[in-house]
């Protein structure tokens, strides 16, 4: 009797572990295997040459190093004035504004459009030809600032990072909105009668709780900004002259030459960097928690 | 029981379904042309109506998306009857030495290969000793023809009073007189690396010729040769003379081609294909083509890229003789001039060139025997997109053409060495 009760519990468990193991170990596995080997995608022959894929992406690639540095100053950015601006929003959309549900929808558009498109209406806009923001800047007198944004290497990644901060800024607008909207209203009322000003509320009350929540906003930022591709495909495709690429980017172009090996290996780096960001932002709240 | 009725009757439906799939004779082509699938499918008709195989063609697009289909199913033996792996000859070298792609060349000796421009076809064919020691032969069927030449915007030219540049120093007169009438002069889609290397191969070709280009791929000419400074040079003159359009570097082709066909600027590096293109976007632009300029005192004659659709057949497939039978039939004249009218490409067969309707498109297969040689060895994709970036960096006075050649030696250097590791 216990042995099929056994049994069938292990039936209901099986399809998800299959799934699990056919759509996440299993790839996690191959991908591993492939990034020892040197593989054109197309031989049935593969070989095998060991770390030497890691260690010259380690040591002597410094197009990855640069690509990865440019996904962290994205990263950086979008940590610091995208998530601050969607905090002040929801703040203010929490302390209850007319038009809440407008805003609060207007807001959250921007992350549900496809990245590609966005990527190239934003494209549009910085053209150095036709684009609106150089009319724009024209129309002021501010003609001397007119550039080919997405063409100079200095203005390149700044532009990127923009649109990449409009596109983003509202998930974690909902998130901390969500966050605030938990905060019990009493706590609000206590620390006013104990003379808090709004902005001792925000720091006493509302900063300690939100810190969780934080949490989750700069964890999803980090690794959805560090693997950013999308729109740098359809502004710059890594350009100009490698200004704007990105680990993902720059991984797409070796599996698209059929270096598959190389390109593997440089997934595999690339996951334990993002885990180990990860791992020490965990670290970090956890202390934070605590104080 | 009666859940177990209708399990059995499932199983036949699906079994009875798989069998008459399997006893139809239909070849199933795929490929990326989506401005050819109506004409494609016409076609496939007409074949359809008169034999017995019926054939079935099936777009994958963007080619991106395509070529990884193709592979996936190289992978899982899932390959269509014809295809193209849609690569440069190391890709395609790699299909032929897995055994994916059927060679031709028995049924091309049979005087079919006499039909094709011959620059056309030397594209799928490897001669003896090549550099991926494959069997000499022909690999694939050319479709149509496109070719890169420079577009010039008519109207503009004959209210500036401005005649067709020759010379390299022509070009750069015109570029100057463009831009103290305020018209950018010169776009392209320099933001996709390939038609950057298209416009730099056109003066390398000039400077080095073809043994010069093969000695560079093995190694024996630096790319700090002077030769190759010169190469840069040129791009450093363009770009003192303000000859490229604003953000011509990070600029994909299809935005290349809205800025020339907008008249915001008044030549136009692209392909044949542009023809097709500049009519949807602006009907009344006025246009024709030049070849790239000519260098004074090159030693080399002047070439121009050119290349082809090709469909190759794979050697598995079931009906691999119904499928080159077919393949000869679609290059044959008649189907040929059907092409080349529907779609306004330069049709592959050389014989019905003369039936090919617009002036530009004439102008643009006068010059296919122009078409940059097919090498025995090909220069690694590293290299070339480290020259890629290095010229746009050229572009926006980021490097000198000496940086350059410093930096793509040195990347040079590094490719040798690891296949020199990799062989030992």
């Amino acid at each position: 009797m216990k042995k099929d009760y056994h049994i069938s519990n292990a039936l209901f468990v099986l399809p998800a572990v299959l799934m699990f193991a056919i759509f996440t170990i299993y790839p996690f596995v191959k991908t591993f295997q492939l990034s020892v080997y040197e593989w054109d995608g197309i031989s049935p022959n593969m070989k095998f040459v060991g770390f030497k894929n890691y260690i010259d992406i380690i040591l002597a690639d410094k197009i990855f190093w640069k690509s990865m540095t440019n996904a962290g100053v994205i990263t950086l950015l979008a940590l610091t004035f995208q998530n601050l601006l969607a905090l002040i929003l929801a703040v203010i959309i929490d302390r209850g504004i007319k038009f809440e549900k407008f805003f609060r929808t207007v807001y959250f558009i921007p992350p549900i459009l496809s990245g590609v498109v966005v990527g190239l209406v934003w494209k549009w806009i910085y053209d150095g030809n036709y684009g609106i923001l150089n009319t724009i800047l024209s129309y002021i007198g501010l003609e001397k600032c007119a550039t080919s944004w997405l063409s100079n290497p200095k203005t390149a990644l700044l532009s990127v990072a923009i649109v990449h901060m409009w596109k983003g800024f509202g998930w974690g607008f909902i998130i901390l909105l969500s966050g605030l909207q938990t905060i019990p209203r009493e706590l609000y009322e206590a620390s006013s009668i104990d003379g808090a000003d709004s902005f001792k509320q925000f720091y006493y009350v509302t900063v300690p709780l939100m810190i969780p929540i934080f949490f989750i906003v700069s964890i999803l930022t980090i690794l959805g900004t560090m693997q950013i591709f999308d729109l740098i495909y359809s502004m710059t495709r890594g350009g100009p002259a490698g200004a704007t690429e990105v680990p993902i980017s720059y991984i797409y172009r070796y599996m698209s030459n059929n270096e598959l090996g190389y390109a593997t290996a440089m997934a595999v780096i690339f996951g334990i960097v993002l885990f180990l960001l990860s791992i020490l932002q965990i670290k970090i709240s956890r202390k934070l928690k605590k104080v | 029981m009666k859940f177990k009725n209708f399990v059995i009757f499932c199983i036949l439906i699906f079994l009875f379904s798989c069998s008459s799939k399997k006893s139809k004779q239909e070849i199933v082509i795929w490929h990326w042309m989506t401005d050819r699938e109506e004409v494609f499918n016409k076609l496939a008709q007409k074949y359809s109506e008169s034999k017995v195989v019926t054939v079935k063609f099936e777009t994958y697009a963007p080619s991106d998306v395509y070529r990884e289909k193709v592979r996936a199913a190289a992978q899982g033996g899932l390959l269509p009857d014809i295809y193209s792996p849609l690569g440069d000859q190391r890709e395609l070298a790699s299909f032929i030495k897995a055994g994916y792609i059927e060679d031709l060349t028995e049924y091309m000796n049979t005087g079919w290969k006499d039909w094709f421009f011959e620059a056309v076809l030397q594209q799928n064919t490897y001669k003896e000793n090549n550099e991926w020691n494959l069997k000499a032969g022909i690999y694939g069927v050319p479709i149509d023809v496109v070719s890169i030449q420079i577009f010039y915007n008519k109207k503009i030219f004959e209210k500036l009073n401005l005649s067709v540049p020759k010379t390299f120093d022509e070009f750069i007169n015109v570029c100057r007189k463009l831009r103290e009438s305020n018209i950018q002069p010169f776009v392209s889609g320099f933001g996709e690396e390939w038609l950057i290397d298209v416009f730099s191969k056109s003066f390398e070709y000039q400077i080095l010729g073809e043994e010069g280009m093969i000695k560079t791929i093995k190694g024996e000419i630096k790319y700090t040769d002077p030769r190759w400074i010169q190469v840069f040079e040129l791009f450093e003159k363009m770009r003192d003379e303000k000859i490229f359009a604003e953000g011509i570097i990070t600029m994909i082709n299809k935005d290349a081609e809205r800025v020339f066909a907008t008249e915001k600027a008044a030549m136009a590096l692209n392909g044949s294909w542009g023809i097709n293109v500049y009519s949807g976007m602006n009907p009344d632009l006025k246009y024709d083509v030049f070849m790239p300029p000519k260098i004074a005192n090159a030693k080399y004659p002047l070439r121009i890229w050119v290349s082809s659709s090709f469909l190759n057949v794979n050697p598995k497939s079931k009906f691999k003789q119904q499928a080159v039978e077919f393949l000869k039939w679609l290059t044959e004249e008649q189907q040929q001039i059907i092409l080349s009218k529907e779609t306004k490409n330069i049709p592959s067969n050389k014989n019905v060139s003369s039936e090919i309707e617009s002036d530009v498109l004439k102008n643009f297969a006068s010059n296919i025997d122009k078409s940059f040689p097919t090498l025995p060895v090909v220069e690694n994709w590293k290299v070339i997109g480290t020259k890629c970036r290095g010229i746009q960096s050229i572009i926006i006075g980021q490097k000198t053409a000496k940086q350059l050649a410093l930096e793509l030696q040195k990347e040079k250097e590094k490719v040798i060495s690891e296949i020199k590791l990799g062989s030992n």
